[in-house]
């Protein structure tokens, strides 16, 4: 809990590039005063997903999905309201919304390690043409 | 399940698979009932028995319904649409289904009911041949479902018959 005299955001969201995984940036930092209570949220941060995350999101989704649907059709049947039913379900789709699509951090506990651009740049990419043409001399 | 739009496409169209799935066991379910509806039928009076300029005989009756459908609504019943028709046979057609009256019900407390009616609908024979006939009266009936199959069942009431003569 920081305290600041002030009401400070910087919140910004960038939209997701459709090649490369999202990364949504909600807000830098959040600072609520109300009264004598302040609030600093930081740094509410939504990065990519990485590989394991997302093995995990989608067992996730598939799992929540057809509890949520079994459970739906017993309550249904059970008391005899379809539209007990369909309510049921419903929240459970918008409970599986929140918890998978969004990129919660927990989604992202083994980031993969990219290697640094420096490195490419020491090792260069070998010249075409000569190879080529050294092959046509060689025929010859 | 790379991106955003990837996942959010892919829940959505496994969740549509599988609310599918349910309306169609929510339908199988319905396979499980086994109604037992009741109906009584009487005439009350022949209003009009005339033989019409083209030809063709025309009743006008008072009918007492008296049924009681309500063990035909499932928890995946949305109405029941029931109806009464005369059935006969003449010498020119060897079944005649002549509806007279039609109704909706849309819940299980309105699908026990007793009314009395003049015939919504006219009936007409496709001739002359409804002196002295005899004729059932049969109450139909079509349990419409939220989703899936709808079944449909009748329920005869025999013993009526016509005048013989007009008035």
């Amino acid at each position: 809990m920081k305290s600041r005299g002030f009401f400070l955001t910087n919140a910004y969201i960038l939209s997701p590039s459709t090649f490369t995984e999202s990364a949504w940036l909600i807000s830098n930092r959040i600072l609520i005063r109300i009264g004598e209570f302040e609030i600093c949220v930081e740094d509410i941060h939504f990065g990519n997903m990485d590989w394991q995350g997302q093995k995990v999101a989608e067992q996730l989704m598939q799992i929540m999905l057809v509890v949520f649907a079994i459970a739906a059709f017993i309550t249904g049947y059970i008391l005899g309201s379809f539209e007990l039913m369909i309510y049921v379900y419903a929240g459970g789709v918008v409970l599986t919304i929140l918890t998978t699509i969004p990129n919660w951090p927990f989604f992202n506990r083994h980031p993969l390690k990219w290697l640094d651009p420096s490195e490419a740049e020491k090792h260069p990419k070998p010249q075409v043409t000569s190879s080529v043409s050294k092959k046509k001399t060689s025929k010859k | 399940m790379h991106s955003f739009s990837f996942r959010a496409n892919a829940l959505l169209t496994f969740s549509l698979t599988i609310l599918a799935l349910m309306c169609a066991m929510a339908s199988l379910t319905d396979n499980f009932n086994s109604p037992s509806p009741t109906a009584t039928v009487q005439i009350l009076n022949v209003n009009r028995f005339q033989k019409k300029a083209s030809g063709d005989d025309e009743v006008g009756v008072s009918l007492d319904i008296s049924a009681d459908l309500q063990s035909l609504f499932m928890w995946n019943t949305k109405q029941v649409f029931v109806f009464l028709a005369a059935e006969y046979s003449t010498p020119k057609n060897s079944l005649n289904q002549v509806s007279l009256w039609d109704g909706i019900i849309p819940a299980k407390e309105d699908a026990k009911f007793s009314i009395k009616t003049k015939n919504k609908y006219r009936f007409i024979d496709q001739g002359s041949n409804l002196r002295g006939r005899d004729f059932n009266l049969t109450l139909h009936w079509h349990v419409m479902p939220k989703t899936g199959k709808m079944f449909a069942d009748k329920l005869v009431l025999p013993g009526f018959r016509l005048p013989e003569s007009y008035r």
